[in-house]
């Protein structure tokens, strides 16, 4: 291999390598979810998940970024001041004593789940769909991703169509269910990492100024070590 | 400004404002014997190669992490105790800095990515010296700082990934001080010590931070720049390994070489955009680095009492940490533990040797023999495959079929015999002449 | 190096040419390098900069707050906290607007021509309730809290001529029932008048103002 071929390699394998997962793919991959839908999931998650779970690294007023209205963010999500966290209401050593587990603040939920597998967003999308009836779990449930979990199944009069008490009228059908918990899984995903979008827009500005440079760099070297390397055809016209 | 007219004597202004600032300076400072010395007239070998460039990308990488970390260190808090969310205050003031800090997010990316960074060149950086003989007489001792320089990166490495108080960062830190432990007789005392306390804890992360923030960067500083005026002193070895100093023309000017500015100076410019290019993707579009960057178990703050199901350490680290597990029996009245210890510190403490060890009468791959090549080839992939086990758990079989615990044991006894056998082989290695070809 | 024939230019000169244009050329690529690197350096410092500034933490925590005045008497002073600097809220007896008109010659800028308050405050009383002064109770001066010294005349230690307002203890700075500073003192502007409006007869709100000048 020649020098150039080496050092091409060694630089394709460097941008190549982080882009990979590897291990096979188990998990299925959780839908992409525009921005807009992702209002779905942030009431979604005010209405079933807060009860139990905080959201302490985010703040109302934030909610603004995926186009929530500030009366819109008073009127249907808020509990308290913009400026305050998504805390949950309960104290720790509480749900600790009621639960005998403090539910975990969902804040770096996706992030920290992610794995070989799949993505914590796929993770999550797959926790979320794989709920069971479980007779020997002290809540009735169980889950096929995370099993023995202390955590009920608090969707299941979205996803259970079979339920005696609230009756089908509630359920939704699979596929609708679906979605619903994919517009949850991506607003978790957006609160995990709020800035991605940000981030991948100035990468590209940053990566093209880079080439850029790299190119002019590359030609201020070419033109010095021409002493050296006694190449002269382009001051004659040549090339 | 005319820097030409620096070449003899001081610097003599034509006139400009800013020409006569530097004739004031220059009156006052060492500034153009400096440029002289170091730059203009500082001949280079004329043949060096890309493997050459890793030194200066280091230099950078660390000026990168001294100015990231200090605009960190403004924000973060080395604080273990609970906020009222029942998360350590330190590892809120991370997610702080990632959300509410203006670019936080950025600095602290760059900051986690240059670390990985940092080892990837450092790595190559020695890979270099080992594959041109860049640790031979007359620069023994400046391939010494360089392993103590790297000894301190590693300390540094540690106590940084020890400051968010994720899972991993506590139990990393509960392992490695641990090791303390390992000695006979003072050992457990030896790891309170460390600690400050019985068990990892607050004393802990604010001695690390102290460590990580003030004292190892300085010592960084103060070995890097011992670093530089050692290589400076004796000049820089070459691909093909023949000290360039000796051939000299009648003048005494350097046959073979060429002044470091322009030439090289041009074209470490054009190396480290290459480096920056490859570095900001990552940390633009990869910023975990699938894992290996952000480990996905330290986004979950620590929790003393449950610890995660696979301990391991960033990329960088896991074949020394291969070499600690690989010791599952004791050996000549030394017990597995301390066994292992052992082999890790000993794994970069071998390096020191290596200048005495190499008895080949040649300095570069480019005239060595059949024996160096396959040797250095197999230590690289030994070292890989110790780096690759050792980010699996212990009881990693490969392919299903083949454990990695033993496999890792002949990993690490090569390692060990690639240089403790080196005075041997290196001999016996049928090298070519050393030419002088240019 | 090429010679086509005909040409009547010697070897040396040739070579000076092409010497020059040589220089001319590294000339262009240095500065192109330069400029674009230092254009890339400035923008790099940019982020590092900007992180200095107060973050979404410090910027949130500026909310407004709500204050009760039903407990207020007149003649006294009530203390409140807002963006971490005291606010006073003094209920003004008809006597201590006596004296605003009183002292008008005696004070700085009495008219508040200068922007230290918001378009609804810019009045004789500096309030939107003649009765109910709000003011940042920092002194203009390098920021110390001053001290209330209501009474008039030579008690609690003040010259016979004081009229009655508040004094900073710092530096001697003085302000009169309205904020307005003293003549002959270190401070030179009026103390500060926050946004602020009331959401009905008792209750407050500092921070946030229907008419703001910040």
């Amino acid at each position: 291999m020649t020098p150039m071929t080496t050092r091409a390699a060694l630089l394709a394998f460097c941008l190549f390598l982080p882009f990979q997962s590897f291990g096979g793919a188990a998990l299925p991959t959780a839908p992409e979810v525009p921005r807009d839908a992702l209002q779905e999931g942030a009431e979604l998650f005010v209405n079933e998940c807060q009860t139990c779970h905080g959201l302490s690294f985010v703040r109302f007023g934030q909610l603004a970024e995926l186009g929530f209205s500030e009366k819109e963010i008073a009127e249907k999500l808020l509990a308290g001041a913009p400026g305050e966290f998504m805390r949950v209401a309960a104290k720790r050593d509480d749900q600790k004593r009621w639960f005998g587990v403090a539910p975990p603040d969902l804040s770096l939920t996706v992030r920290a789940h992610a794995s070989s597998e799949g993505s914590g967003a796929d993770w999550l999308y797959a926790y979320l769909r794989s709920f069971r009836r479980d007779d020997a779990s002290p809540t009735g449930w169980n889950n096929d991703v995370f099993t023995k979990v202390a955590m009920p199944h608090v969707l299941w009069r979205m996803q259970d169509a079979t339920n005696p008490e609230e009756g089908a009228a509630d359920a939704l059908s699979p596929e609708d269910y679906d979605r619903r918990v994919a517009t949850l899984v991506g607003f978790l995903a957006w609160a995990g990492d709020p800035h991605a979008a940000l981030r991948k827009r100035v990468g590209i500005g940053v990566v093209a100024f880079l080439l850029v440079f790299s190119a002019l760099a590359y030609a201020l070297k070419r033109e010095y070590w021409r002493d050296i390397t006694g190449d002269r055809r382009q001051e004659t016209g040549g090339r | 400004m005319n820097l030409k007219t620096m070449r003899a004597g001081k610097y003599r202004s034509n006139g400009g404002f800013f020409g006569d600032c530097i004739e004031w300076l220059d009156a006052r400072l060492p500034l153009s014997a400096f440029w002289r010395k170091h730059f203009s007239e500082y001949l280079v070998p004329k043949n060096l190669n890309f493997w050459y460039f890793f030194g200066s990308i280091a230099l950078v990488v660390l000026l990168m992490q001294i100015v990231t970390g200090i605009f960190l260190a403004m924000s973060y808090q080395p604080d273990a105790t609970p906020n009222a969310d029942g998360i350590p205050v330190a590892f809120a003031s991370v997610e702080y800095i990632m959300r509410d800090v203006n670019w936080g997010w950025l600095i602290r990316t760059t900051h986690s990515t240059g670390a990985s960074a940092f080892f990837f060149v450092v790595y190559l950086h020695i890979f270099r010296c080992m594959l041109y003989g860049s640790y031979r007489k007359p620069r023994e001792l400046l391939w010494i700082v360089g392993v103590v320089i790297f000894y301190a990166l590693m300390a540094e490495a540690f106590t940084g990934y020890v400051l968010p108080w994720g899972q991993m960062s506590f139990w990393a830190a509960q392992v490695i001080t641990d090791l303390a432990s390992a000695f006979p007789f003072f050992g457990t005392a030896l790891a309170d010590w460390v600690r400050g306390d019985f068990s990892v804890g607050g004393a802990t992360l604010g001695r690390f931070f102290a460590l990580h923030v003030v004292a190892l960067p300085l010592a960084l500083i103060l070995l890097v720049v011992l670093h530089l005026v050692a290589l400076r002193e004796v000049g820089s070895n070459n691909p093909d390994g023949f000290e360039a100093q000796k051939r000299v023309n009648v003048e005494g000017t350097l046959l073979d070489g060429v002044s470091f500015h322009p030439y090289y100076t041009v074209k470490e410019v054009f190396a480290l955009s290459v480096f920056l290019l490859v570095f900001f993707s990552l940390v633009f579009f990869a910023p975990e680095g699938g894992g290996y960057f952000l480990e996905t178990e330290n986004f979950l703050p620590a929790d003393p009492l449950k610890t995660p199901e696979y301990i391991k350490p960033l990329w960088y680290f896991t074949p020394f940490y291969s070499m600690l597990r690989a010791m599952t029996r004791p050996l000549l009245g030394v017990d597995a533990k301390l066994l292992g210890v052992l082999a890790m510190n000993g794994a970069v403490g071998v390096l020191v040797f290596l200048p005495w060890l190499d008895r080949a009468p040649v300095r570069s791959i480019r005239h060595r023999g059949p024996v160096f090549k396959v040797m250095l080839s197999l230590f690289v992939a030994s070292f890989l495959t110790l780096g690759f086990l050792g980010a699996k758990p212990p009881e990693y079989v490969l392919w299903g079929a083949i454990p990695g615990a033993p496999i890792a044991r002949a990993a690490t006894f090569f390692y060990y015999f690639y240089f403790l056998a080196m005075p041997w082989w290196s001999k016996i290695d049928l090298c070519a002449q050393e030419t002088q070809a240019a | 190096m090429n010679s086509t024939a005909g040409d009547l230019k010697t070897e040396g000169e040739t070579a000076r040419e092409t010497d020059c244009k040589t220089d001319t050329r590294r000339r262009r690529l240095v500065a192109a390098v330069a400029l674009v690197g230092g254009s890339g350096i400035t923008a790099a410092a940019f982020p590092l900069l900007s992180s200095l500034a107060p973050s979404a933490r410090a910027r949130l925590a500026a909310a407004p707050v709500e204050v009760d005045l039903g407990d207020l008497s007149p003649g006294h002073l009530k203390i409140v906290e807002w963006r971490a600097r005291p606010v006073w809220i003094l209920k003004r007896t008809p006597e201590m607007l006596a004296c605003l008109a009183e002292v008008a010659d005696r004070v700085l800028d009495p008219e508040s021509k200068q922007a230290q308050q918001p378009k609804n405050c810019a009045n004789a009383t500096r309030s939107i309730r003649p009765n109910l002064l709000v003011v940042l109770g920092v002194c203009t001066h390098f920021g110390c809290s001053p001290v209330p010294r209501f009474t008039r005349g030579a008690g609690e230690g003040m010259p016979a001529e004081w009229p009655g307002g508040f004094v900073c203890r710092c530096h001697g700075a003085s302000f009169d029932f309205a904020g307005r500073a003293f003549k002959n003192t270190l401070a030179v502007k009026n103390l500060e008048v926050p946004p602020h409006r009331y959401l009905s007869e008792t209750r407050l709100v500092i921070g946030d103002g229907a008419e703001s000048t910040t």
